[in-house]
């Protein structure tokens, strides 16, 4: 049943990105002042919303570990850990390249960069530690605790750089309460785009996390195995000692 | 808290006689400090905001050291394991080793403030002072985070590379605030000009020493 509602979410998440995709190039107006590079900000968006949904599965899952235990939490964190980062990888080369022609720069300190790729340094750090440690209790532990630290972090990362300094457009709700979308299709498209890489993001966080579920049975199993032929030998030696005697 | 005097007694004991900690990051410091002052021609490079932003550098590189340092020496010959089997509380080890980090990077931020008031060409008056607040919040922030964070990386293999990792992310914003206010101080500006950023660091601090208070025993945890 798991197996085939995975299947399920592949194919909706194929024909959703299909239909996306669709609208963002064929469907929806050109924006009139950005021209044709502004259709990046519907592919922009959801992996923006997509990373820190899944840095948000980070805290909660790492949470739920140190309360309740349980390695299926940390199998959950773990995926979405590097899923929140892959997506968060993409929406700053996206934006980069929407920066390029509209900004007339790769890069720049604004607010909302600076706090993404401070999201993406945390979340590399976490994945780091991951990979330093290798698997087991400890490093289920010790991830939780960063993913923790790393989630109380955000709030004042935003808080701190905003301050700092802003120059990202206001693009849903601008302090004029207007939005910088004057065209319906152009909320659809993105509406859609949101959807559509909502499912992605399930169907791939569903794929990664069975995965690392069936590992930690497996190292489980093996463990159990190793157990058992300890014992066995124990015990043939005890009758051998028996015999003996 | 009897287990707290104890414990600070002995890190700073241990530091009298050896002086393993505070020298390397006095000599961290100094290299940072000079490593900046040739990278950036203080010709070019110069004023209040300049000198705060390399305070903070050599902060952050001495702090980094001096907390690996820390958890680093209980490793050795498996004092740590002791300490966590020790009747102490947690939390009371967690707060003892952030007390002693906060003076060591004290005592090693003091020299620093020397060194970039002469290579920055700032005055020794009554500026210096106003730096106190956002210094003493942002190293006690950063001592929070890299406390529960050593306890984290000190078992892993590459755990000196690890610790940067993610302990500079996380203090961005401390950082950002913590160099915010010190410029605006250095330049002589009254507190109440950088009180956002003061702000800031407060909250950081409260935020990361609660967390710090709560999950260190998690991070430290031994079996």
């Amino acid at each position: 049943m798991n197996n085939r509602f995975q299947k399920i979410l592949g194919v909706a998440a194929l024909v959703s990105m299909l239909v996306t995709l669709w609208m963002i190039f064929a469907w929806v107006p050109t924006e009139a002042q950005q021209g044709i590079v502004q259709r990046i900000f519907y592919f922009h968006v959801p992996c923006a919303w997509v990373s820190f949904a899944a840095f948000g599965i980070v805290a909660v899952a790492g949470i739920f570990y140190l309360w309740l235990g349980g390695q299926i939490w940390d199998d959950l964190g773990h995926a979405a850990a590097e899923l929140g980062m892959l997506f968060c990888t993409l929406m700053l080369i996206s934006g980069s390249i929407w920066a390029k022609p509209i900004w007339g720069t790769w890069w720049t300190w604004d607010s909302r960069l600076t706090t993404s790729f401070v999201l993406w340094l945390l979340y590399g750090g976490y994945l780091m530690m991951r990979a330093m440690f290798g698997e087991g209790e400890q490093v289920a532990r010790l991830a939780a605790v960063v993913g923790i630290v790393a989630a109380l972090d955000v709030p004042v990362v935003i808080v701190s750089v905003r301050l700092w300094r802003t120059i990202h457009p206001a693009v849903l709700v601008t302090r004029q309460g207007g939005h910088g979308l004057e065209d319906p299709r152009m909320i659809v498209t993105l509406l859609a785009g949101l959807v559509a890489f909502t499912i992605l993001f399930a169907w791939m966080l569903m794929l990664r996390f069975g995965e690392l579920r069936m590992r930690t049975r497996l190292r489980m199993l093996a463990r159990a195995i190793i157990l058992a032929e300890y014992r066995a030998a124990d015990a043939a030696e005890y009758r051998v000692a028996a015999g003996n005697r | 808290m009897n287990g707290f005097w104890t414990l600070i007694g002995k890190d700073l004991r241990l530091e009298i006689r050896t002086g393993q900690s505070t020298i390397a990051m006095l000599a961290l410091a100094l290299l940072v400090l000079v490593v900046l002052v040739f990278s950036f021609d203080p010709a070019f490079v110069r004023g209040p905001q300049a000198a705060a932003g390399a305070l903070w550098v050599a902060m952050v590189f001495a702090g980094m050291l001096g907390a690996s340092r820390a958890i680093g020496a209980e490793n050795e010959n498996g004092c740590f394991r002791a300490l966590m089997t020790s009747p102490l509380d947690r939390a009371t080890v967690y707060i003892a080793k952030l007390a002693v980090s906060v003076i060591f990077m004290s005592v090693a931020l003091v020299a620093g403030l020397i060194l970039v008031v002469l290579f920055f060409n700032l005055e020794f008056s009554s500026a210096l002072i106003r730096l106190v607040p956002s210094l003493i919040l942002g190293i006690a922030g950063f001592a929070a985070v890299a406390t529960l964070l050593a306890a984290v990386s000190a078992r892993a293999r590459g755990g000196e590379l690890l610790l940067p990792l993610l302990i500079v992310p996380i203090f961005t914003p401390a950082l950002i605030a913590g160099v915010k206010s010190s410029g605006a101080a250095l330049a002589g500006l009254p507190l109440a000009a950088a009180s956002d950023w003061i702000g800031i660091l407060v909250a950081f601090d409260i935020l990361f020493i609660t967390a710090g208070f709560l999950l260190f025993e998690h991070a430290a945890n031994i079996e």
